[in-house]
């Protein structure tokens, strides 16, 4: 069924209209409609974490959600977080860090540590395993970034 | 790409009447269990009906008769929700241990008891809190004790056309600290191997266990030792445990696994609620 429907939405501060098919995932949205390929596709069963992005201000898995429910809801995906060419403290944190090696899972974990800091500024170790605990990373690099997060929560 | 029929509900009368008339419908709240599932095969949804803006559902309050959790209400908002923290914090564990924090952000606590599974994180706790589901449907409300809502693997007390309006804690609560303990193999994210929870009562317990029979269960044998037989050797009152269990092997541990994670959970749980001898 190639059934579409017209959704409102903000993404990344900017509102937008547009068709959006049925049957296709947030994720497939993002990537294919709105061609905004920060957001990656990994497991495609929420385990994995790499399509996390932020609606409503809450971390979600967008391969978990129907595109259709984003109608009404405010977007951010990580192209949404440099502000005038300058990148986000959290990407820049990264980068100082070198929290990752293949980089896939980084857009993922940059977006639930934002949320976690917009909504705990100071956080503790154990509030960053909490908040990262969907967010898996194969290369490893669990300790650059969560030491790369509290860097940029300082900040 | 996945081929269904989307509708977006906000009148609960509406919902029933699409439940009620509809071939393979599904209420839509979190997604979590049903995407995943429908992309596996598990389900064959011809309908989505997206329930999560249902007003109904969307209530999160405490009264005199206790606490209410609507039906659309996500398990982090059971988490932070203050009256659930203070008073039955066995549930917060329960709800905590479910996925990541972003699949709490969308899973639902309803979402869990009606996908049915007997490891539900949240279901060891609900009974040991002896929970209350109120369920709404074209003929009008009914209540049923969470141990009679599972009714076998994926199974749940449900008539066509009929929701789950919300799970209803019970006032007066527990006296005493509540326990959930998980036994996975990965720290998050992992379903239980099984799943113990044992809820101090006054001078009494109530212990359930999932994931270690068809639905999730009470061990009725260590309650009956420790509160009518006045048993007070934790070890001893958690062996009996194995009279109380029929679990199975399957992907994640065998069943002899079972009985020894479920006597060691019990007895550790036993000593954090009731005080160590």
């Amino acid at each position: 069924m190639s059934e579409k429907m017209t959704i409102k939405f903000t993404v990344n501060g900017i509102q937008e209209k547009k068709e959006a098919a049925v049957g296709q995932t947030l994720l497939k949205f993002i990537r294919d409609e709105l061609h905004l390929t920060g957001t990656k596709e990994g497991c495609e069963i929420g385990e994995c974490g790499a399509c996390i992005v932020l609606l409503d201000d809450r971390p979600v898995n967008s391969c978990l959600i129907l595109a259709v429910e984003l109608d009404g809801k405010n977007l951010v995906t990580i192209e949404g977080l440099s502000q005038n060419g300058e990148m986000d403290r959290l990407q820049q944190a990264f980068i100082d860090h070198a929290a990752f090696q293949c980089g896939y899972c980084t857009p993922g974990m940059i977006m639930s540590a934002r949320a976690l800091i917009d909504r705990k500024p100071e956080p503790t170790d154990e509030d960053i395993n909490e908040a990262l605990s969907g967010n898996l990373c194969r290369c490893g690099a669990y300790q650059e970034i969560r030491e790369a997060v509290k860097d940029a929560s300082k900040k | 790409m996945l081929s269904y029929e989307y509708i977006k509900c906000t009148d609960l009368n509406l919902a029933f009447q699409e439940l009620e008339e509809g071939k393979q419908v599904y209420p839509l709240a979190g997604g979590t269990d049903l995407i995943v599932g429908m992309r596996g095969g598990k389900f064959a949804a011809k309908t989505l009906l997206d329930i999560k803006d249902v007003p109904e559902l969307k209530v999160l309050e405490e009264n005199d008769r206790g606490i209410t959790i609507g039906a659309a209400i996500t398990l982090n908002d059971v988490v932070n929700f203050a009256p659930v923290r203070k008073n039955i914090p066995i549930l917060a564990e329960g709800c905590h241990s479910v996925g990541s924090y972003s699949i709490r952000n969308r899973a639902t606590i309803a979402g869990n008891i009606c996908n049915a599974s007997p490891a539900a994180d949240t279901a060891a706790p609900l009974y040991a809190l002896e929970a209350i589901i109120n369920i709404t449907g074209p003929g009008g409300e009914r209540t049923v004790p969470v141990r009679e809502f599972f009714t076998g693997p994926g199974k749940n007390a449900l008539q066509k056309g009929e929701l789950v309006r919300s799970i209803h804690i019970p006032a007066p609560y527990p006296e005493g600290k509540g326990v959930y303990l998980k036994a996975s193999r990965t720290g998050s994210v992992d379903l239980a191997s099984v799943g113990v929870a044992v809820q101090r009562w006054g001078d009494k317990v109530k212990v359930a266990v999932g994931a270690v029979a068809a639905t999730p269960v009470r061990a009725h044998n260590v309650e009956k030792a420790i509160n009518e037989n006045g048993e007070t050797n934790w070890a001893a009152a958690a062996k009996l445990s194995c009279d109380d269990i029929s679990p199975i092997t399957d992907i994640r541990c065998t069943r002899d696994y079972r009985f020894h994670l479920v006597e060691v959970l019990i007895r550790r749980g036993l000593e954090q609620t009731m005080g160590v001898k």
